[in-house]
């Protein structure tokens, strides 16, 4: 038997006994110190793409985050035993207060932006090819060769900064009603932004409206918000990363298995 | 706490994240049936990313103007010989552009 673990909180106590999870088993804390880690007992092996499985530890920790400041563990953490654990809890201590005090009242948010990019790199390379303003005069294939790569390299240079003046549009939106914000530009030429913004918890509404007021503002950019999440982007360890810590790979794996209309609010 | 994923186009966003996801493996697939083919990944990805280092180098010192024409020649023909050398071994193992990439996590990704 193994133990899984959903999240650290920042309490001893016991979570509700009607709280199960993976496998259907009941969901109890382990306390080191003032903290605790929110676990449950697990004799099955889990599948890293089990739909089921990843949704039941999102449920667990945002049960938890109704209650406690809570730090989620990535999913599928395991440990062979509860000594494992407390030394984990002990190796970590200090950094798990740290960022519960950074987090407390906090919670995360997903905005992700699509733009044209197929459209904008098409006309930013029919610009370059009409200017036909090359460097070098290509007498030889090396520099042939080298004038192909550096209209290339110009045309990615100009697109990205496109993309920068973009994000800094979309990302002024949020500025005034957040903490903490990671960025991550380009992850394909037509996802512009995948951004998560670290928000005070009294603070939420503003950044919805913020939101609103964005997706209003016209253009041909989509817009997707996603949250409250628990702040898995925002987590800092100074010990290591042993990779035990939620990220964006779990929210992204939430946001494709969740059906909208079984769960969410439109 | 009840949670909003609010968009007008789920659909798009879905089939972008999906390019992400499949775009980037987060380990090399290595086991006892393919283990020539992914050793063959993880060095041709580390041979990319040095490859486009030099790449990138050489456009901005082409851009700056401080190349001589001698030096142009010479690095383009460098530049070309590697990218044929690589279309060549990744022919041969099989492995197409978007393979060559790794996700180092928080780091982001390789290429």
């Amino acid at each position: 038997m193994s133990l899984y673990a959903y999240a650290i909180i920042d309490s001893t106590v016991g979570v509700e006994e009607s709280i199960k999870g993976l496998s259907g088993a009941p969901v109890y804390t382990i306390p080191y110190r003032d903290i605790g880690i929110v676990i449950s007992d697990l004799n099955a092996q889990i599948q890293k793409e089990d739909k089921k499985s990843v949704l039941k530890h999102e449920e667990v920790v945002e049960m938890l985050m109704d209650k406690f400041t809570v730090l989620p563990m990535r999913f599928s953490t395991l440990f062979s035993g509860k000594e494992q654990v407390l030394l984990m809890m002990k190796n970590y201590y200090d950094d798990f207060i740290e960022n519960l005090d950074r987090l407390r009242e906090k919670i995360e948010f997903g905005v992700k932006t699509i733009w044209p990019g197929d459209l904008i790199r098409e006309r930013i390379t029919t610009a370059h090819r009409k200017s036909d303003n090359l460097p070098l005069v290509a007498s030889s294939s090396g520099k042939s060769f080298m004038n192909e790569k550096f209209e290339n390299y110009k045309i990615d240079k100009e697109f990205e900064e496109e993309a920068d003046r973009c994000i800094a549009i979309v990302d002024g939106f949020f500025s005034k009603f957040i903490s903490e914000k990671r960025l991550e530009k380009l992850k394909t030429d037509n996802l512009l932004l995948s951004a998560s913004y670290l928000v005070d918890n009294e603070k939420r509404d503003d950044f919805k409206k913020a939101f609103e007021e964005l997706k209003s503002s016209g253009g041909d950019l989509k817009y997707m918000l996603s949250g409250p999440w628990p702040a898995y982007n925002f987590i800092t360890l100074k010990h290591s990363g042993d990779g035990k810590f939620g990220g964006m790979d779990l929210v992204e794996t939430v946001l494709q298995h969740k059906d909208p209309e079984e769960k969410d609010e439109k | 706490m009840s949670k909003t994923i609010e968009t007008d186009s789920l659909e798009i966003f879905a089939n972008e994240m999906e390019k992400v996801k499949d775009a980037l493996p987060k380990k090399i697939e290595a086991n006892p049936e393919n283990a020539e083919k992914g050793l063959a990944k993880l060095v041709l990805t580390l041979i990319e990313l040095i490859r486009k280092l030099m790449e990138k180098q050489a456009m901005r010192r082409v851009e700056a103007g401080s190349l001589t024409d001698e030096e142009i020649e010479r690095v383009g023909e460098t530049l070309m010989k590697l990218e044929n050398k690589m279309k060549e071994l990744k022919e041969i193992f099989g492995l197409k552009d978007e393979e060559l990439n790794l996700n180092l996590g928080p780091l982001g990704d390789l290429l």
